[in-house]
Parts: C-alpha cells; structure tokens; sequence
C-alpha cells in the first residue's frame, strides 16, 4: 500500500553499535496515528522499557514530521518529538517549527527516526537521501547553537535542516533545549540534555526525493480554499511585520521595528514568527540575533533588565548555550532569593546574583552552561536546588509543576491572572508546565466570550457539547467556562495539530478546522478521514501518551498537583466572573478533565471502556 | 517569450520556499524545493532569490509568495 504524503520510511539508528536502519512505515500505524506527533507517540511507546533514567542510553529520541510537512498547506512543516524529559522524569512531546529540518526530512525519505543508545564518543547525524551516516562531532563539540549550525551549513549547503545542541546539552543541563535550524526550540523540560547524554551533538536532513499527494485535485481545490481566506483575512499584514509582538506587546511598536532586521518563517508558512534583530546603537551596535520570536528577546525586561539591547544579548547567549530562558530566568530569581537568605553562602554565589545585570546573568549562563561551581547545582534545575539546600529553600521555591517552574500565571514571566485552558494546562500536559498543547479558544489574551462557540465548532467538538462546555446564564449569554472540558478539546485539537505537522500558533491554527484538516489529510494520504476518525486518531494518540506516562508510575498525587502558590490574594481568578478562584474549584476542573476523557475523574487512568473504544486495551 | 517579468525583493523573503514548492509541484508534480526553477539561496541570516535557466517566468512562485518578494508585471520578459 503507498500513501500520500508519507515518506514511508522510519530511520532507526543505534548510537551505541554505529548501526543504522530503515524500517518500511507500517500503513496500518500511519492511519491509526495519523503521523506526526500521533505516531511519535506510537514509537517512543513501542521503544521505551518502563523505569528507564532519562538520561541512559535506552530512553530513545523518536522525531517526527507531520503528515503533511513538505506540501505547501500553510505552516505545515512541525517537527515533533517524544523522549522521557530529565527535569520531569515524565514521557513528554517537544515540538518545534521545523525551519527546514522537517520538510527536508521528508524530502530524503523519512517520516520519523528512532534513536537510541549513546555514541562512545561526539557524533552527528548525516541523512541526505539514501546517504545515512554517523560523522565524528569532535570539532563541533563545545561549539555553541549558532557556530554548530553554521559550521554543518558550511558543508551541507541550506536549506539542509539542522537540529543541534550546545553546551547545556553537552553537559546534561536540565532545562536545555535543541535548536532547529538555530532559531526554533526543541524541549522545554531537557530535550538537549537527553541528546547531550547520547553524544550526539547534532542532525543534519538535506532531500531531493520529493513529496507527493495521493489525490491532487482535491488537495488543490482545498489549498485554493484555504488561501482564499488567508488572502482577505485583514489582519495578516499586521502579523507579517509585528509577529509575536502584535499579540504580546512587550514593547513599543517604534523600538520593535527600530530593530526588526527580516522575519523568517517555517517553510510553507505565510506568517512567518521568526526574528532577526539588529543593535542599531549602544555598546552592543551591530549584534545581529536571530530568536524564535521577537517576545523572547524582551523577556529579561519583565525580570528588571532596564536596557532592552542587553536584555537581546542575555537571550542570545542562552540561545547559544541552548538554555531554556523561563527556566533559566525563574532560577535565577530563585537562586537570588536563597543568597539574600543566607542559604546560598556568599563566596559561593560569585559573581553576586543580579538579575537585573547582564555582566551577572551572562557569567552564570556560562557557569551553569559548563556546570561550573554552584552552576552544577543550578544546572539540575529547581529540584537540584532544592536537593542541595534542603526544606528552607523548598520553602522560597516559586510555584513549580513537575520540578518546573510555570510561565503564566500569578508571579511567572507572563503574569497572565485568569485561569483558562492553557494556565490548567500548565498541569495537565504530560511533558510539564507548558502552554502550547493547551489554546484554542482561551489564549492568553481574554477572548471575547462569545467567540467561544465558533472556535469549538472549528476544532470538531460537537454542538451538544458545546452548550455543555459553556453554560449559559438567564439572558442566554455565556455564565462560565468547563476550563477542564475545554482543555480535553484543546489537547485533542493539538493532537490532530500536531499529527499534521500543522503549527498551532493562533495566527496560524484560526484558518484550520478539523473538518478542513479531515479533508487534507485524506487527499494528501489517499487514507479515508472522516472527522469523527480525525478525532478518534488524534484520542487514541493522547490517551497513549497518557498511558506511556502510568506505566512509569505517573500519579494525579504527584504529577498532576495544583501548585498552592496559584492560590490566595494574588492568585488566579476565574477566567469569567474575575473571582479569586480556590484550589477545590481548580480540583474540580481536573476532575473534569479526566471525565470529559472518560478517563477516572479521580486518578485519571483511562476507564476499559475508553481504551475498547481506541483499540487500545492490553497497552496498559 | 516568456509570460510576466519576475521582479524580487531579497529583503521581503523569509526564506518559507513557498516559492520553490509552487514550482516544482507545477513542473515535476512533487512538492520538492531542490528541483524547483526558483531558488532560495540563504546567506547567512539574509536570503537571495534566483532562477534557474528551466525557468520561463510563469509567475507561479509571484503567486504563491505572500510577503511581496516575488512580484511578476504584466510586461512580458525576453
């Protein structure tokens, strides 16, 4: 059987023996896991002995590209992955814009690689079409992201893709990231480390092979469809020249575009997120950074930094070092706190912490980078600290979630105060505090109300649901929200996302619905798709990942527990009425979540009769 | 006599090949960049767009470019 779309080739690599092999794709996985992410999960599942460290050579990376990366539906080119994450301990997803990495992956022949094991010494990854081979990493190892990514591109001209770790990884640092392409992140929660732990230090993709779809007149009457709306959509030239700042502005326009240099975009996206910036003035002058978004740059400035040009400079190093910048920033803050108190002593918080310095914070990037001094302890993140320090620090800890420290929410980098899908998704997402699984329709920015009910028409969940999900008051208008019910539908719309290789940004997923992704997905891989099979794919793909994560022992009591820090004067509040919201109603909301799953509204394990219904049952 | 003039902006790229999936989709009924008639060259952090002799300005990649790199005019080229 050959599909559209699919490359129809796994790469199963074994580091620790130096031998590659391809796998013919399983057709029968493919429609059953769409692809993608959906099939990632499939893999790692499939790949992963339960009780293994994060850190050992058997925890495999498996990477994938969406089902449709390659073709030019518009931002189709994510790159996903699954591996048990360090800081956590759970099994999580990393997903990233694929830059070029995911559609050239596609294009040598390759829908997903497996990898396992851990090289005796550096190595990389070279796939060009049929060539796949494991090159000596020695002269790129200590190289930072960006010089890692040049020195490949110097050998294999672009647009071959590149995936790379720098020192964080390297040296296991907990909260470090990859990099596709230099400038989209891989891993919030220590996908770098995992790599680093391997030896492999980079992968390079360049194909020629093509892509094709199974039925091209359908697929082009629903290309011409989509663009049609993209095209008379009025905002997009907006979203063209601010990007991310149009939606968090961070700064003023006039200092945005003052050092906006180019925007680059993910292939096939006609968004395009990606910064380039340029110093235009100032002992910094002349620093050209590139960032995965503009906001990125800015964020040191929410912690103190006074002069936005150093605040670039700080987030440029983390990049190159590969360091998560929330981590990084909310440890940081953390580790101030402990030294003010008297726990840290002195001469081993040197130079002094200051958060708002980037002499500081660019000498302990370095130190926790190469696990210098008191760097060793902070690279193993807020439970490392705390291991070291013992209950008095634990006691100053910030809010945390799975031994990480949340984004949003009350005192966090985005301190977003209403409690919608992606602040409870912050506990709800297997991989850790993260919001990207969790949107559509409760985004950051308040939503009008009334919105609601045409973005879950548009991400499949059916109109008698959705007057359950939104109960109404006595004058019709909407009274309150089902965060919890809500957020079971933002993770299955993520999934079919995600299994698409569809970016699921705001700016982009607004022109999807499931009813248009059921479509293209069938005309791209000739696989019949109703919608309710869209959804039934994508469900069966989260309760696995689900699944993967009990067999490891994962636990509500443990893993899924409320921070009590969210709560209180400044806490939270309901994301409708504005009433400071208690922990028992934030309980209830997971409960919830678990049911609207039909997974046991106390500890969450999926119910036999949800696991009958995926195919599923036995994988427990 | 080729159809339009191709005029670029290397600027205004951002390097999503939309332009090179176009075309190749178009003239080898793939979606694959590396044998499209319109290429993104990156250099460094900036992009040039070129075409390549097969090329005979069918205005497609104009098209499909929706940042304004690629624009094609009415007057055709030699």
């Amino acid at each position: 059987m050959t599909l559209g779309g699919f490359a129809g080739t796994v790469l199963v690599v074994d580091l620790t023996r130096g031998v590659i092999t391809k796998e013919p794709l399983d057709p029968g996985l493919a429609r059953d896991f769409m692809g993608g992410l959906g099939l990632t999960v499939k893999l790692a599942y499939d790949n992963l002995e339960p009780g293994t460290d994060a850190l050992a050579p058997e925890n495999p990376i498996v990477l994938g590209a969406g089902t449709l990366v390659g073709t030019d539906l518009p931002a189709s080119s994510r790159l996903f992955s699954i591996t048990k994450l360090p800081t956590s301990g759970t099994i999580g997803w990393s997903g990233a814009g694929g830059v070029t990495f995911a559609c050239m992956l596609k294009n040598a022949g390759y829908d997903q690689i497996v990898i396992k094991g851990r090289a005796d010494r550096p190595v990389y990854l070279e796939i060009i079409d049929d060539q796949v081979t494991l090159r000596d990493a020695s002269p790129l190892w200590g190289l930072g992201v960006s010089a890692t990514c040049e020195t490949l591109w110097k050998n294999y001209e672009r647009p071959a893709g590149v995936v790379a770790i720098g020192q964080g990884g390297e040296n296991r640092v907990k909260f470090s990231m990859a990099y596709v392409d230099r400038i989209a992140t891989l891993g919030r929660g220590g996908f770098g480390a995992v790599m680093g732990s391997k030896n492999l230090k980079a992968i390079v993709a360049r194909g020629s092979r093509g892509v094709s779809v199974a039925d091209r007149k359908g697929y082009k009457a629903l290309r011409k469809s989509i663009f049609e709306r993209m095209r008379a959509y009025p905002h997009l030239k907006e979203w063209q020249e601010m990007g991310l700042i149009n939606s968090f502005p961070f700064v003023e326009k006039e200092t945005y575009l003052h050092i906006k240099k180019r925007r680059v975009a993910c292939v096939s996206c006609p968004i395009g997120c990606k910064d380039v910036v340029e110093i235009r003035d100032g002992d910094l002058k002349g620093q050209v950074v590139c960032s995965s978004s503009a906001i990125n740059l800015f964020t040191p400035v929410i912690y103190g930094m006074k002069d936005y040009r150093e605040a670039i400079k700080l987030i440029a190093d983390l990049d190159e070092y590969g360091l998560d910048m929330f981590e990084f920033m909310g440890l940081m803050v953390f580790a101030r706190t402990l030294s003010e108190e008297g726990l840290i002593p002195r001469d081993r918080a040197e130079p002094q912490i200051v958060v708002e310095s980037l002499g500081s914070m660019e000498a302990w990037a370095g130190k926790i980078a190469r696990r210098e001094g008191l760097g060793d302890v902070l690279a193993d993140g807020f439970p490392g600290v705390i291991e070291a320090f013992g209950e008095k620090a634990e006691a100053l800890a910030p809010a945390l979630v799975k031994g990480m420290h949340p984004y949003a929410g009350p005192g966090a980098a985005l301190p977003w105060h209403l409690f919608g899908t992606m602040e409870l998704g912050q506990v709800l997402d297997p991989r850790g505090p993260h919001v990207g699984s969790s949107g559509s329709p409760t985004y950051f920015a308040r939503r009008p109300l009334e919105v609601f009910p045409k973005h879950l028409d548009r991400m499949g969940v059916p109109e008698d649901e959705i007057a359950r999900l939104l109960p109404q008051g006595n004058e019709g208008e909407i009274a309150g929200l089902s965060v919890g019910g809500l957020l079971r539908h933002s993770h299955r719309w993520f999934a079919i996302l995600g299994s698409l290789g569809v970016c699921a940004r705001a700016q982009i997923n607004r022109f999807y619905s499931a009813s248009f992704c059921a479509q293209a997905y069938e005309a791209v891989t000739g696989i019949e798709t109703p919608v309710s099979a869209l959804r039934e794919r994508a469900d069966r793909a989260w309760t696995l990942l689900r699944l993967a994560n009990l067999r490891e022992g994962f636990q509500r009591e443990r893993e899924e527990v409320l921070p009590r820090k969210w709560f209180g004067d400044r806490g939270f509040q309901d994301y409708v009425s504005e009433k400071p919201l208690t922990i028992g109603e934030s309980e209830q909301m997971i409960d919830d979540y678990y049911r609207e799953w039909d997974w046991d509204p106390k500890t969450g394990v999926p119910t036999q009769r949800a696991l009958d219904r995926l195919g599923l049952r036995g994988q427990e | 006599m080729s159809k339009y003039r191709i005029l670029t902006d290397d600027a205004k790229c951002t390097g999503c090949l939309r332009c090179q999936l176009a075309c190749s989709q178009a003239y080898q009924k793939s979606f694959n960049p590396s044998a499209a008639r319109v290429r993104v060259d990156f250099l460094g952090v900036d992009c040039a767009i070129r075409f390549t002799e097969e090329c005979v300005a069918c205005g497609l990649c104009a098209d499909n470019c929706l940042y304004g790199a690629l624009e094609k005019s009415a007057e055709g080229g030699a």
